[in-house]
């Protein structure tokens, strides 16, 4: 079964203008990373944010998990999607430790398993004697780290990345890179990453899309990178 | 669009917030479209002669005094705002902020204080006979008048031209200002050519503000003596309890605000005046010898003379009546000023948030409320007053029934007897003062936050609760301050609204001077001021913070 799936997509910033992402169709399986590829201008952002109900499209339908969570009669509030994100600049609450920043999502877990999940989060990322620091005491790798165990936390159907690598310097990008795919697959993670740069796809990413002028109109030229194991 | 999709695009809309903030934009709406409706009531007798005799004088003397008060403002503001932008002199740095604080001296207070002061009894002319033998013939510095008000309103409202243009011509004019120079222009040609035509949209915004200050006030123009149609609102009212024919004058008024609105905008037509994207300070040239001593004084008589002179004089009266003044009735004025103002101060920024959140999705909707939110700032206090005041003694009528069966009394006047009037007109007027303040905070923060937070599960209200709240609270703080400093400090409002036997230190000091106690008023007076102080402060702070 597809766990996300996506028909007709079409959206525009407003109606006197040509539309950003223009009949998009696409569906994923579980465990799948997609990259989403494209220049700047493309949709690639918006499309995530189609995804996560930040923004409503114009035409389509998208199904998550066997649920339309937007359609011509159907719109469910981001909230209730079960859509982890991952921001571009990682939008951890300044106010609020590593440990707070990751508990937040976990309101809807009894009160005794939240803090064993956020253990196993803080594991996961390796992240473990970071939890009593507040996001600017971290560096930047260990800032995507958090807002990875943040998004994973409450164990969302499909991941979400907006350039996840665009704030760390070349070497640092490169080493985050392999640990973020070991970590997505350990977590066996629904994954749909945008980024400008070829390199991350191809060291994560089963498959690619390209989102660009050329494709707009047909959908998308998926391109197979990897087996799935 | 068909009606599916407008019903799911409400859908994600829709929400108790959204929903609140239509209210509160038509309560702020409300009152302006009954002033407007009363241009269709039938004209009584009141209204025949107020227009047959009266207001011709009353719309010739409101032009008068917003003409002059706007050229003679926007003359001291600018060239003001040209010397600390452009130039080096002696104590400059202390001016560039005490030009500042003639603002924080209400007009009414400046205009007693001047007219005592001046007066055949005042200082200067006792000191003048006394000292000198100089009998001077009293006329010459009487503050009465049209040209009294003149007098004061430009000398106290023009730090609005001057904080708007000075802040303009630090940080965008420079590369225009530097070609000038460099193409080997003289200052004075720099300033009429380059400055005055790039400044006019920082001039014209001030001024306007100016104009809006003089066409609803009520303290200066009563005092001095002067028609305007602003005081024959409140004769109409408290003389004749004619609240149509005050409606029909009010609505006057507004064709007038609507006008110079429209006036504005046509002059403004197919102009640019911001074609550089760059910004970057202008560097001061240092004024050498006489030029940097007459840049001196003229900075100086004009903080002398709209801040430093009318203060100290209330100092000396606060110090003559402060053993009859300060006792416990002037504590109750106190709190009964604390108590409004606070109350309404966090009606106010309730609101503000929940409006200012909707806002956030940048919407046509949400730009539409935040408009009609922030609309009571631009229109004078006894427009409003008026409004609100028809729609309350409405309201009671409408209510009477309902009083009669709880055995009230068959028509009696409840809620426009009561404080709920006066807290309403302060909301419609100062609901801008809080909505900025607050849109400010969300704007720094960005959505950021608030989107990771929905992406975790939380839900618009606890997300403002749990993130932006936080986040948002030195922004929430100042809005509170300045809004609070503005209420303790109103008049028009507080005079026509307050309840039976209800002051504050506005009307009190009103009462005072209009009861020729001059001396007994310089307490309250300087009360207001320092508050008022107070919020010149957070200003500096909050415009430091935005540049940052």
């Amino acid at each position: 079964m597809s766990i996300v799936k996506i028909k007709g997509l079409t959206f525009s910033f407003s109606r006197k203008e040509e539309p950003v992402i223009n009949d998009f169709s696409f569906s994923m399986q579980k465990g799948e990373i997609v990259g989403i590829l494209g220049q700047s201008g493309s949709g690639k952002s918006t499309l995530l944010r189609l995804i996560s109900g930040l923004e409503m499209p114009m035409k389509g339908t998208i199904i998550i998990a066997g649920t339309t969570v937007v359609s011509e009669s159907v719109f469910i509030h981001p909230e209730e999607r079960g859509v982890g994100m991952v921001f571009q600049d990682y939008a951890l609450f300044p106010h609020m430790t590593v440990k707070d920043n990751i508990l937040f999502g976990l309101t809807r877990l009894p009160r005794k398993e939240r803090k064993s999940r956020v253990d196993e989060m803080l594991e996961l990322v390796q992240m473990e004697e970071f939890y009593k620091r507040y996001p600017h005491e971290l560096s930047g790798g260990q800032q995507q780290r958090i807002a990875l165990a943040r998004a994973l936390a409450p164990k969302p159907n499909v991941l979400l990345m907006d350039e996840p690598f665009s704030n760390l310097d070349a070497d640092l990008k490169e080493s985050i890179r392999d640990d973020l795919g070991v970590i997505l697959k350990k977590a066996n993670m629904t994954c749909i990453m945008v980024t400008h740069d070829r390199h991350d796809v191809e060291a994560i990413c089963d498959y690619s899309i390209t989102l660009g002028q050329s494709n707009v109109s047909n959908g998308l030229n998926r391109v197979k990178l990897k087996t799935i194991n | 669009m068909n009606a599916k999709l407008i019903k799911r695009n409400l859908k994600k809309e829709i929400n108790g917030w959204w929903i609140i903030s239509l209210v509160g934009a038509v309560v702020i709406l409300l009152p302006i479209l009954f002033i407007f409706s009363s241009i269709f009531l039938e004209p009584n007798e009141n209204w025949l002669h107020i227009r047959q005799y009266l207001l011709t004088n009353y719309v010739a003397n409101t032009i008068i005094l917003v003409v002059l008060t706007g050229l003679f403002t926007a003359f001291l503001g600018v060239t003001l705002a040209w010397l600390i932008a452009a130039y080096d002199f002696p104590l400059k740095r202390f001016f560039r902020w005490g030009l500042i604080l003639p603002l924080s001296i209400p007009t009414f207070i400046a205009a007693y204080t001047y007219r005592t002061m001046l007066g055949y009894t005042g200082v200067v002319q006792t000191t003048l006979r006394n000292h000198f033998d100089y009998q001077m013939n009293p006329e010459w510095l009487t503050v009465s008048g049209i040209h009294g008000a003149v007098f004061i309103f430009t000398l106290f409202l023009f730090p609005y031209v001057y904080m708007i243009t000075r802040a303009f011509l630090e940080s965008q004019s420079t590369s225009y200002i530097e070609s000038a120079r460099l193409l080997g222009r003289k200052p004075l040609a720099v300033f009429y050519k380059v400055v005055l035509p790039l400044s006019r949209p920082a001039i014209v915004g001030g001024s306007v503000l100016v104009i809006y200050e003089v066409l609803g006030d009520y303290g200066v123009t009563s005092y001095l003596g002067i028609h305007t149609i602003s005081t024959a609102i409140f004769q109409t009212w408290f003389g004749m309890y004619d609240v149509n024919s005050a409606m029909k004058l009010a609505a006057w008024l507004m064709v007038i605000i609507v006008g110079i609105f429209f006036l504005e905008r046509l002059l403004r037509q197919r102009r640019r005046y911001h074609l550089s994207n760059k910004s970057r300070p202008l560097v001061p040239v240092k004024l050498k010898g006489m030029a940097g001593v007459a840049a001196f004084m003229y900075c100086g008589v004009v903080f002398l003379l709209g801040f430093l002179i009318p203060f100290i004089q209330l100092i000396a009266w606060a110090k003559m009546t402060f053993h009859k003044v300060w006792d416990s009735t002037f504590f109750t004025l106190l709190y009964q000023t604390v108590y409004v103002a606070v109350i309404s101060t966090l009606i106010i920024l309730i609101l503000s948030v929940i409006v200012a959140n909707v806002c956030r999705s940048h919407s046509s909707f949400s730009f539409i409320i935040s408009k009609c939110v922030t609309s009571g700032y631009s229109i004078p206090g006894p427009i409003i007053a008026i409004g609100v005041l028809a729609i309350f003694i409405s309201l009671d009528e409408w209510l009477a029934p309902m009083y009669f069966s709880m055995g009230l009394g068959e028509a009696p006047l409840i809620l426009s007897l009561s404080l709920v009037m006066l807290i309403v007109g302060y909301f419609i007027r100062f609901m801008a003062t809080g909505f900025n303040a607050t849109e400010v905070g969300f704007e720094k923060v960005g959505t950021k936050y608030m989107e990771a937070s929905r992406m975790l599960g939380m839900g618009v209200t606890k997300t403002f609760f749990k993130v932006d709240l936080p986040l948002i609270k030195g922004s929430l703080i100042s809005g509170f301050i300045l809004t609070f400093v503005e209420i303790c400090k109103e008049l028009p409002l507080s005079l026509l609204l307050r309840p039976f036997n209800f002051e504050t230190l506005a009307t009190k000091t009103y009462q005072y001077a209009n009861d020729e106690q001059i001396h007994e008023a310089s307490i309250s007076s300087l009360l207001i001021i320092l508050i008022s102080i107070l919020s010149v402060i957070i200003f500096q702070i909050l415009g430091k913070r935005v540049k940052q």
